[in-house]
């Protein structure tokens, strides 16, 4: 197709927005599904995204548009609006000339809404506002682009008003996509180079590369060279995404499409890598991407009689089509053997876990979920730990240095003072306040990872009744007052119990540490006493008086096999639970770390 | 002598008899035995095909009976003629020598034992009544969804001995929902005063499908804490033994002499057949179950066949870690020689870990040649045996 006929754009938007179901739409009324096979949010075909109705992975899908008798090619790419997959955003945005930027007519600006227009606005993409859901009795179109306009300072001449679930505004919003947004710009006359913008792994032809060709054009048969890893394939199979896969000879300059090329593992290819012309290569790859990076790390040991090889097994699996979690042998002197696990985020740990169990039929123990600490060492090195029973021995270290993150909150002006109070047990330093509208304000504020890790966000919906949202980057390390909460279980230190934790907030996170573990593990047949240390001072105690009475009276008339099963029941029932010098701890309690004061 | 007399010679002889009544007049909430309710219709086929069963597992196997037990259900809810026809059975598979020694019970509730029944018990045989008293407080009762009224506990021991029947069992349910210690103790001293020669003290239990464990799963009814429930246990042996009635098992009370010898062959690990629905029997090293259901069970008499749903012959291990696990509740404990003699292995080889784990609890103790639960031991004998069980 002509270059200056091609639409390259993303959808972007906060969570919810409705990114998923307008892109139902764009692809309805250019016929590329028929009303029989349409489903609301088509893109998201994995289980998990049906279930959980949220986009994880950004999908691409190519439309033939006619607009008032002139053929329009279309490639949109949806994009996940949840901050975990905030790179897959990235991804889709260097792959497209223009972004739909979806705000919610009920909602207004929010702050992944905020995080993503600056993202699309730093890679100099244009911008169409496109404020959704205006069929909903709350909407507030005027003042939701009004919003748009003053606190992200993008031009709303071209605003779009539509209801994605009833498809107003859509027709005006196409010829809006065609007029507004630049084509692209490459040469067909250039040597080849195509962005791989995404991977996905299939049973049977190996790795797809998702690819926009930026110069020359691809062709199936064409010798090809990923320019990263320096490596040769042979383009077997070329297609579009219409969404299902539909083969074709040629992708040409500006175009969307996917390519086969026996590649065999993810691992293989990096996304963001420039595929060119073994023959006639480009000068220079394109930019590229930065890897995702994780930001949280837990360990997951095998549960029950499952072992270690099939956690193994499991993983590689898994990473076959999600590169984006990390995995590594680990051991733990209470849990045995295990991995740790890097991800994205909370959101992203708990798929995966799912994902473990559900494919893979593989149940876990896992650990309370840590960020990555420097540690500045006495010999002036520094080590990079992701578990605090990694620390070194405290005469060994200099400092330790947390994980800092900026902090975006979006939340009513009547709840500023609420959240305030929240910054601060958090130990969250104020930044600024900015006012969205004379009822909506945004603070920034930087805090400890660490401390807006677990259950930060649910503490400020319910703080702000359940109008907060938040977005968060990672902003570099500082030294802190960190110290290490060892817990101890009958005398035992448990590895997988300890936690790095602020020194101020130690004996508090201890005390409730223990008060929750005391209600997790059973009575035993003597007493079991907990501890909170740090180092060899304990902090706080607790103690699990022994079990009084276990002794089932009757005995069933003589029905011994009933009575053995019984007791044997009893018995299974422990099997579950890991075992620390003569107490039992069931797989609950490695979480209870994580629950802070109440 | 052909090879089934052969086999049966070469078999030690079977001691006890249990035999399943399953008919109620009222059905309780909390029990979970196999039971319908009572009528009368039902109640032939099932006298005949107990009694078949009986006859074909007596010519089955050796017996040498000691002890019989009929329980259920309420075995005192069947007419007088069927009662006498199925106790005057029983009495016959017993050799004329040892009738004297017999120890034969029968379950009753109270309000169903009259003159005639009691007469009839005594024609047949029958020395010892079990009587299912549970409590002497109507409130706790009615939780308990039992029909009779606490007077007719003192009525029904009266014409239990009255007939000459002077062996009687009282059985007591602490733990109750809403029972206080003061009210426990109080059943204890009603006890007390009627003075049975032996008692049953059981906690309640929630057994699985019962709709007394519904009615807890819906927050109806309020489980007894088990700091409480542990005090009343510990009231039960004080209050008990300083009336001269000592424990010789976890639930077990007696006045001396009057030790259940049918439920001690159960703890020494004997055999015993188990006769009718649901019923249990261990013989010649074979566990088994019969099917927990009336017609069914009539039916594969009908047919000539076993009324089995479960059978279990028991490895040697296994055997052993039974045998430990029974013997462990009795207060006479684990005898070491007698286990040695009966498993060919020594019990304090094979349970050397539990046993040394436990004894430094001081849940076990070893003394006079056998293995014993210590006092504070008994309040957790279940998690101690579960520690022998593999
Ligand atoms: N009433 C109304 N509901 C809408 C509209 N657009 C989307 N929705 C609803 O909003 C919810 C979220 O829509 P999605 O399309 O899944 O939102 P998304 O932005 O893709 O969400 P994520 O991918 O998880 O970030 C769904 O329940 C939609 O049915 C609209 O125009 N009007
Ligand atoms: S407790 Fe006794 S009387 Fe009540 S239903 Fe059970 S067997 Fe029948
Ligand atoms: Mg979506």
């Amino acid at each position: 197709m002509d270059p200056s006929r091609i639409r390259n754009f993303c959808i972007i938007a906060h969570i919810d927005h409705g990114k998923s179901t307008l892109a139902d739409r764009l692809i309805q009324s250019s016929g590329a599904v028929s009303d029989r096979e349409m489903k609301e949010q088509l893109l998201d075909s994995m289980d998990l995204e049906r279930e959980r109705g949220i986009t994880i992975k950004a999908s691409a899908v190519t439309l033939d548009v006619d607009l008032d008798g002139q053929p329009y090619m279309f490639n949109l790419i949806d994009t996940p609006g949840h901050v975990d997959f905030h790179y897959e955003v990235s991804r889709a945005l260097a792959a497209c000339e223009g972004a739909l930027l979806v705000v919610d007519a009920t909602q207004g600006v929010q702050a992944q809404t905020v995080a993503n227009a600056y993202a699309a606005v730093g890679a100099d993409l244009h911008i169409i506002p496109v404020v959704n859901k205006i069929d909903l009795p709350g909407a507030m179109p005027e003042d939701t682009a009004i919003e748009v306009e003053h606190v992200l300072g993008i031009d709303t001449g071209h605003v779009q008003f539509v209801s994605a679930k009833s498809g107003i505004g859509i027709a005006e919003l196409m010829r809006a996509i065609a007029k507004v947004l630049p084509p692209p710009t490459g040469s067909a006359s250039e040597p080849l180079q195509g962005l791989v913008f995404d991977a996905i792994y299939d049973e049977y032809r190996g790795v797809i590369c998702y690819v926009r060709v930026v110069n020359g054009t691809l062709r199936k048969g064409q010798k090809i060279l990923l320019m990263g890893r320096q490596r040769h394939y042979y383009v077997t199979e070329l297609g579009k995404l219409r969404p299902q896969m539909m083969p074709v000879d040629t992708l040409s300059v500006g175009e969307v499409g996917y390519v086969v090329a026996n590649i065999k593992t993810l691992k293989d290819v990096t996304v963001g890598d420039t595929i060119t012309d073994v023959n006639a290569p480009a000068a220079t790859a394109l930019p590229g991407y930065q890897p995702p990076q994780q930001m949280v790390f837990c360990d997951f040991y095998p549960a029950g009689g499952e072992d270690y090889s099939e956690l193994r097994e499991a993983l590689e699996k898994l990473s076959l089509n999600d590169s984006s979690f990390t995995f590594e042998p680990e051991h733990s002197e209470a849990l045995g053997f295990g991995f740790r696990c890097g991800f994205l985020g909370l959101l992203h740990m708990d798929i995966v876990q799912e994902r473990l169990e559900r494919e893979c039929g593989v149940e876990v123990v896992q650990t309370a979920p840590s960020v990555t600490y420097e540690v500045l060492m006495t010999d002036g090195s520094v080590q990079r730990i992701d578990a605090a029973g990694d620390l070194p021995a405290p005469d060994k270290v200099e400092e330790i240095r947390e994980p800092l993150v900026e902090v975006q909150m979006i939340v009513p002006a009547d709840c500023v003072g609420n959240i305030m109070k929240l910054a601060e047990q958090r130990r969250g330093e104020y930044n600024r306040t900015e006012y969205l509208s004379t009822q909506r304000v945004m603070l920034t504020y930087m805090f400890p990872f660490n401390e807006i890790l677990y259950d930060f966000y649910d503490k400020l919906k319910s703080l702000t009744r359940g109008y907060g949202t938040m977005d968060y980057h990672l902003s570099g390390y500082r030294s802190g007052e960190l110290v290490k909460l060892d817990i101890l279980v009958g005398g035992k230190a448990v590895d997988a119990l300890s936690v790095i934790v602020h020194r101020s907030n130690a004996e508090r996170r201890g005390r409730r540490v223990l008060q929750r573990l005391k209600e997790e593990i059973d009575r035993h047949l003597f007493e079991v006493v907990l501890q909170a240390a740090i180092g060899t001072k304990v902090i706080a105690r607790e103690s699990i008086k022994p079990l009084r009475k276990n002794v089932t009276a009757k005995c069933y008339g003589g029905d011994v096999t009933r009575k053995r099963k019984l007791l044997e029941k009893q018995k299974e029932g422990k099997k579950r639970m890991k075992t620390v010098g003569r107490v039992d701890i069931p797989q609950e309690a490695f979480m209870t770390v994580l629950e802070p004061e109440e | 002598m052909d090879r089934n007399q052969k086999e049966l010679s070469r078999q030690s002889p079977v001691g006890s008899i249990y035999v399943h009544v399953p008919f109620c007049y009222a059905l309780c909430g909390y029990c979970d035995f196999y039971k319908e309710l009572y009528d009368r219709q039902s109640v032939s086929p099932l006298v005949d095909a107990l009694l078949s069963e009986l006859r074909r597992e007596a010519a089955e196997h050796a017996l040498r009976i000691m002890t019989i037990f009929v329980g259920g259900g309420t075995p005192t809810t069947l007419p007088i003629p069927e009662l006498s026809r199925l106790l005057g059975a029983l009495r016959d598979t017993v050799d004329l020598a040892l009738r004297e020694a017999l120890e034969f019970t029968v379950e009753a509730n109270p309000a169903t034992v009259t003159t005639e029944v009691a007469a009839t018990l005594v024609a047949s045989g029958v020395n010892r009544v079990s009587i299912g008293a549970q409590s002497f407080q109507p409130g706790e009762l009615l939780v308990l969804e039992r029909t009779h009224q606490p007077p007719q506990v003192r009525q029904t021991i009266e014409t239990c001995r009255a007939a000459g029947i002077d062996n009687i069992n009282l059985d007591l349910i602490f733990g109750v929902p809403g029972q206080a210690i003061a009210g426990w103790r109080e059943n204890l001293a009603r006890t007390i005063e009627l003075g049975p020669d032996h008692i049953s003290a059981y906690a309640l239990t929630y057994e699985h499908g019962t709709r007394l464990t519904r009615q807890l799963n819906a927050g109806r009814v309020q489980r007894c804490d088990p700091e409480l429930e542990a005090d009343m246990y510990s009231a039960t042996i004080e209050d008990l033994s300083a009336a001269g009635y000592s424990q010789y098992e976890i639930s077990n009370f007696a006045r001396p002499g009057r030790e259940c010898r049918h439920n001690l062959a159960y703890w020494r690990n004997e055999q015993y057949l188990g006769i009718g629905p649901s019923a249990a029997g261990y013989v010649a090293g074979e566990r088994y179950k019969n099917v927990p259901n009336s017609a069914q069970y009539i039916e594969a008499i009908a047919g000539g066949r076993l009324p089995r749903i479960e059978r279990e012959v028991l490895p040697p291990d296994q055997r052993a870690r039974e045998a430990a696990m029974l013997a462990l509740r009795l207060n006479e404990g684990l005898i070491f020689a007698e286990f040695a003699a009966r498993h060919g292995q020594r019990a304090q080889d094979i349970f050397a870990h539990a046993i040394e784990k436990h004894v430094s609890l001081g849940l076990l103790r070893v003394e006079e040649g056998a293995l014993r639960l210590t006092p504070t031991g008994r309040f957790v004998a279940d998690s101690v045996v579960a520690d022998f069980l593999a």
